[in-house]
């Protein structure tokens, strides 16, 4: 698997997120075939973890304001107006990438991409892009939770 | 005497699932926001376990691990890695390192505690759950009486809603009929206590017992503005309550 483009990055990142919604948050998440940016509207959060070595990329997922809130509360066994502030979804939503992106780090290093992870940072807003330059791979898939949606795009390059 | 679990996690959300996962157990649950924080607290209080983080700022859990070591009045408390990486050669680290055990996040806080009772005694919180019990909980006459503290939150009502499904099987047993939810001292309304009148009312009536509420005037009518409560009739009194039972 040293070639990263026969790395199962859509296969990878489907099983972890299924995986720590389950676990952590007790919530059953699918892939939301034909959903878009657009789905994850107004506040933004974007938790990313980005990971170095024979393999470089990041991992970021994307929720609006009200899925953060509600993803913190199931994280932390609590009401959603018991959740004292934004430091407390940041972080939330910071340790659920660390998980996704911890997952997907392990699964390189055992194909031989050996990388370290970085720890987790957090982007808030309603008005940004990303732009998508020198990356040999990038992903995005989507995620249903209801009628929430969270999105997560993965970038990956080779190093050297 | 309570043990001492430290928890260092760089995490907040991280470290309140630990916390809470020892919530049932006479523990006392330290917290580090790093390796560093995490040796001073270590050398401070002599905790009997520590569930240590690998990746962190300022000191990470490998390095923490590596000083805790080489320190003769630390080096023998037993260790928990958590890590978010299962990979093979990470796995093979952690366990060189000469921690006990280690738990690949995700993880539940029932997962925890399995692993955590292989290195050490834990015992359970019993007298505490006994008084927690009388706190709430009181018999009068032939009438079973729920007092609500002031301020609910998820934590106390999840205590609460626990001990009452208890007192329910005993009054069903000893053929006690009448049940009074006394909210005359709860400070204000939120999901938390709505979700508990409706747990609390629903399994009255699936045990065939009767049930009356007792507040304020001023709690009457802000549950009022919540659809699941609009309906409910609130008594001023736990002898109006009683009259109507």
């Amino acid at each position: 698997m040293s070639d990263i483009n026969a790395v199962d990055l859509r296969g990878f990142i489907s099983g972890a997120m299924t995986e720590v919604f389950d676990t952590m948050l007790s919530m059953d998440i699918e892939p939301a075939d034909g959903g878009e940016q657009a789905d994850v509207d107004g506040e933004r959060i974007v938790g990313s973890v980005g990971f170095a070595g024979k393999a470089v990329g990041s991992v970021n997922i994307q929720v609006n304001e009200a899925f953060a809130r509600s993803i913190t509360a199931a994280m932390l066994g609590m009401e959603e107006d018991e959740i004292e502030g934004d430091e407390e979804v940041h972080d939330a939503i910071g340790e659920l990438s660390n998980m996704v992106g911890g997952d997907l780090k392990s699964r390189l290093c055992d194909g031989g991409l050996d990388c370290e992870l970085s720890i987790p940072s957090i982007i808030t807003g309603s008005d940004f892009r990303t732009e998508i330059k020198g990356w040999e791979r990038h992903e995005r898939l989507i995620f249903r939770h209801q009628e929430q949606f969270a999105l997560v795009d993965v970038y990956m390059k080779t190093n050297g | 005497m309570a043990l001492k679990i430290l928890a260092v996690d760089d995490s907040k959300t991280i470290r309140m699932i630990v916390k809470k996962a020892f919530k049932a157990y006479d523990c006392k649950v330290l917290e580090a926001a790093d390796g560093k924080e995490g040796l001073e607290t270590a050398s401070r209080e002599k905790p009997d376990l520590i569930v240590l983080d690998i990746t962190m700022p300022v000191m990470s859990g490998p390095e923490m691990l590596t000083e805790l070591k080489k320190d003769p009045a630390l080096k023998e408390i037993p260790v928990i890695m958590l890590t978010a990486e299962s990979g093979k050669e990470n796995v093979v680290q952690i366990l060189k390192m000469g921690v006990k055990d280690y738990i690949v996040k995700p993880f539940k806080g029932a997962q925890l505690i399995e692993r955590v009772t292989k290195v050490v005694t834990l015992e359970s919180k019993q007298k505490e759950d006994e008084d927690t019990s009388k706190k709430y909980f009181s018999t009068v006459e032939d009438v079973q009486i729920l007092a609500l503290p002031q301020k609910l939150d998820r934590p106390v009502s999840v205590d609460i809603e626990r001990h009452f499904k208890s007192k329910v099987e005993e009054m069903v047993s000893s053929g006690i009929k009448k049940f009074i939810l006394d909210m005359s001292k709860v400070g204000g309304t939120n999901v938390t206590l709505i979700k508990l009148i409706i747990m609390v009312i629903q399994t009255c009536r699936q045990a065939s017992i009767g049930i009356r509420i007792v507040g304020t005037a001023a709690l009457s009518e802000e549950l009022k503005g919540f659809a699941e409560t609009s309906e409910i009739t609130v008594d001023l009194s736990i002898e109006d309550a009683k009259g109507a039972l």
